[in-house]
């Protein structure tokens, strides 16, 4: 595929998705790039707010399956993953595996972390190997696969938070704002009228095999080395613990408990290349990388204690590391 | 022109971030260059001054120049190493100017060979169509910095600064003493066959002069002889540089003779005011004035020069002449025609007295380089006109007249004048010069004392 390609397809999917989703543009672009670099979404925000609908558009644009699993406290993992059912056809009775919502090219675990941990670790294994294991026998999920998981900030009572390592999975984590007054007006004007917008295909029904060569061009996006080291520069500066050397920022120190996995590193490359593409280009560029900093690192660092009593959040960290590490 | 631009337009981008690196690595060096270069000068500057000014030896400065060129190249060099710049700088730099997103980065840092082909030409294109935007030369333009105008003004500031407090320092720095002056003369000499003998002398004479227990007089007189001695054999010498060593002994010796004089001057001062308590100055400003008749030729400078001396010569006398009137009118009521007295001689008289003979040229160049308060002119002896030689009036006016008579012309005088018994005293002093001024301390037995003229003198004195 020829990048030009890639942006016109790119274009367009935004374009369509903006027809249904008012606002939110950077949500829509994070999520589009997290997709094409083969990532999951973790979009936080409270209710409202079109996270739902967003998934729903984006899926039927790309042309691609899509299903909706909503995390309830009593939700087991054979209802994601599904489970062996004894079937009888021709007078034969067989335990026959039947697929749950996890198959899907695009699959939205809705309040993830109202789940049980049992529940959300079953998804985890889906996330991470793009396969799933039912009474020791492996399922190779569709491809492309990507979880778009939402949970809510509220409303904490009765949930499970997500343990560290599932966060990590995540390639992005995406924070839904509120709509402006402008978009608002805009919304009410498509929700309470007889016109309501509706996102035309970009995508064949084979969009699956046009969504994989996108993610094969993505990973071929060209990186300079400099840009390369000034990405493990700001991984390496959110550690609060360092054994060699003290490059820790006094507020890393301060206020976080673990710095970035290496998915962090690897998260900001590919969305600064899905971005460079995005944009037309076929290298990555400072610009690129600072556009993901925060979504590919805001979930990785852990808060401490005293982060969390001063009400101090990971983005005003990661702004100051940004701004204590030079780009060469 | 077009060549060169087509040659620009055919290179990569990659090879125009590298010549971006040279361009801005001259930059560097150039800044270097400039800042480094007011304070290098400056030393050198410095360095040179001293050694002129022989406070430093050739080979100091030698070695002082050296190091401080040394210490210029090596602060150039630490200055410009770390301010020439990356090629991911310059790289950085072209995408800054060109609004490249960092294309030229990522073409210039890249592994090809890790990358599709396809892409990498591309991008290689795409910063060739940007390339086409700039030119280096008027984007990266050299421009001086301020960092060179401070170093230029405190350098300019501290060889100003430099300048007038040298010769302040130089004021206030003791010469070598004139013995090692000599002995350094004497070393050079010695190096030249002809001059060897008169190194000898001259290193007897540094020892003599370094010698405190050595009699003042006994130095003057040394330093006369050796004197002497180095202006006979600088008129003989026929080769420039034993000429030049020769004058310079010659100087340092007239130097030193003046010097004696002085110091035998205050002592006779401390020593009190006795009858002959300056014999030496008072001598030297008589025989000018014996001189004064003689040749109106010589040079006005030196004349002024020994007009001040005369001057001093008088004011000198002080309390010793009034002391020794008596002699002097007995002397004046004896010839009155010959010696004129000296309280009544006027201006024009002092000045034709001061117009007398001149001594050779090394005379002269000694009577300028002498300063006011030292006696000028020549050594006292040699001022006295030579056996037969007439000034331009003869004798006539001259104030003190030495004569030394031949034993058979003194034996005719006895009968012509008779104007005294001869006797074997008068025979006997005969023999000895007799003069009323003192006499030059070459003289064998010369007196230091003035001497009446004795009568029986006056017949052959016209």
């Amino acid at each position: 595929m020829e990048p030009e390609r890639f942006q016109q397809v790119f274009k367009r999917l935004e374009a369509e998705v903006r027809k249904v989703i008012v606002g939110h543009d950077d949500v829509i672009r994070q999520v589009l790039i997290a997709f094409f670099a083969g990532g999951h979404v973790l979009l936080e925000g409270v209710p409202g707010l079109g996270k739902t609908l967003l998934v729903k558009s984006l899926s039927h644009v790309l042309g691609v399956s899509f299903k909706r699993i909503q995390f309830t406290p009593d939700l087991m993992p054979s209802d994601i993953v599904g489970t062996e059912v004894l079937t009888e056809a021709n007078g034969r009775r067989e335990f026959q595996f039947k697929k749950g919502p996890i198959f899907a090219h695009v699959v939205l675990a809705d309040e993830i972390n109202r789940a049980t941990p049992k529940t959300q670790s079953a998804v985890l294994e889906a996330m991470e190997e793009k396969q799933v294991t039912v009474f020791g026998e492996s399922h190779t999920l569709a491809s492309p696969f990507i979880v778009l998981a939402t949970q809510n900030p509220i409303e904490l009572e009765g949930t499970y938070p997500l343990p560290e390592a599932q966060l990590d999975r995540f390639f992005f984590k995406l924070m839904v704002a509120p709509p402006s007054p402008v978009e608002l007006r805009e919304i009410l004007k498509r929700t309470t009228g007889t016109e309501t917008g509706d996102a035309g295909r970009v995508l064949p029904d084979d969009g699956g095999k046009v969504v994989n060569q996108m993610q094969q061009l993505l990973r071929q996006v060209l990186i300079a080395p400099p840009i390369e080291d000034y990405v493990v520069r700001i991984v390496h500066a959110t550690q609060p613990n360092l054994s060699n050397g003290n490059r820790s920022t006094s507020t890393v120190k301060q206020y976080l408990r673990f710095g970035s996995s290496p998915r962090g590193a690897q998260a900001i490359i590919l969305g600064a290349k899905g971005n460079a593409l995005a944009d037309g280009r076929i290298h990555v560029s400072y610009e690129d990388v600072a556009r993901v900093i925060y979504p590919a690192l805001r979930h990785r660092i852990i808060l401490n204690f005293q982060a969390e009593a001063e009400n101090v959040n990971t983005d005003e960290i990661l702004a100051e590391v940004v701004k204590q590490v030079p780009r060469s | 022109m077009r060549t060169s631009t087509d040659a620009q337009n055919r290179e990569s981008p990659e090879q125009r971030v590298g010549r971006l690196v040279a361009q801005l690595r001259n930059h560097a060096l150039w800044d270097s260059l400039l800042i480094f270069s007011p304070p290098l000068l400056v030393a050198i500057y410095l360095a040179v001054y001293l050694y002129r000014g022989a406070w430093i030896a050739p080979i100091a400065f030698l070695l002082l120049s050296g190091a401080v060129i040394g210490v210029g190249l090596l602060a150039v060099m630490i200055r410009t190493r770390p301010l020439i710049p990356s090629v991911r700088s310059a790289a950085r730099l072209v995408d800054e100017k060109t609004e490249a997103k960092d294309r030229f980065l990522t073409l210039a840092t890249i592994d090809m060979a890790r990358w599709p082909a396809s892409l990498v030409g591309r991008l290689r294109r795409e910063a060739a169509t940007l390339l086409e935007r700039i030119d280096f030369r008027r984007e990266f333009p050299y421009r001086i910095k301020r960092s060179f105008y401070w170093s230029f003004l405190v350098s300019l500031i501290v060889a100003a600064l430099f300048h007038l407090s040298m010769p302040l320092m130089g004021s206030s720095r003791r010469p070598a003493p004139a013995y090692e002056k000599l002995s350094e003369l004497a070393e050079k000499m010695a190096q030249r066959p002809s001059l060897s003998a008169l190194a000898h002398d001259l290193r007897t004479l540094a020892m003599k002069l370094e010698h405190p227990n050595v009699a003042e007089q006994e130095k003057q007189t040394l330093i006369h002889k050796t004197l002497e001695q180095v202006e006979k054999q600088q008129k003989k010498e026929e080769e420039k540089e034993s000429r030049a060593l020769l004058g310079e002994a010659s100087s340092t010796l007239q130097g030193l003779e003046q010097q004696s004089a002085r110091s035998q001057q205050k002592d006779a001062e401390k020593g009190g005011g006795g009858a002959q308590s300056n014999p030496s100055q008072e001598g030297q400003g008589e025989r000018k004035q014996s001189q004064g008749g003689g040749g109106g030729d010589s040079k006005g400078e030196l004349n002024a020069e020994r007009s001040k001396d005369m001057q001093q010569g008088q004011g000198a006398r002080g309390a010793p002449k009034e002391q020794s009137k008596e002699k002097n009118q007995q002397s004046q009521r004896d010839g009155k025609d010959n010696q004129p007295d000296p309280s009544n001689k006027s201006d024009k008289d002092t000045g034709k007295e001061l117009t007398g003979k001149t001594p050779g040229g090394s005379q002269e160049k000694l009577g300028r380089s002498r300063s006011e308060e030292i006696p000028q002119g020549a050594p006292p002896a040699e001022r006295f006109y030579q056996p037969g030689e007439q000034g331009k009036e003869g004798v006539k006016g001259a104030r003190y007249v030495t004569v030394q008579l031949p034993e058979e012309l003194a034996a005719d005088s006895k009968g012509e004048g008779a104007i005294s018994k001869p006797s074997k005293e008068t025979r006997a002093y005969l023999k000895v010069p007799v003069s009323n001024a003192p006499l030059p301390a070459y003289v064998p037995d010369a007196p230091t004392e003035k001497q009446p003229l004795p009568l029986e003198y006056r017949g052959i004195i016209r």
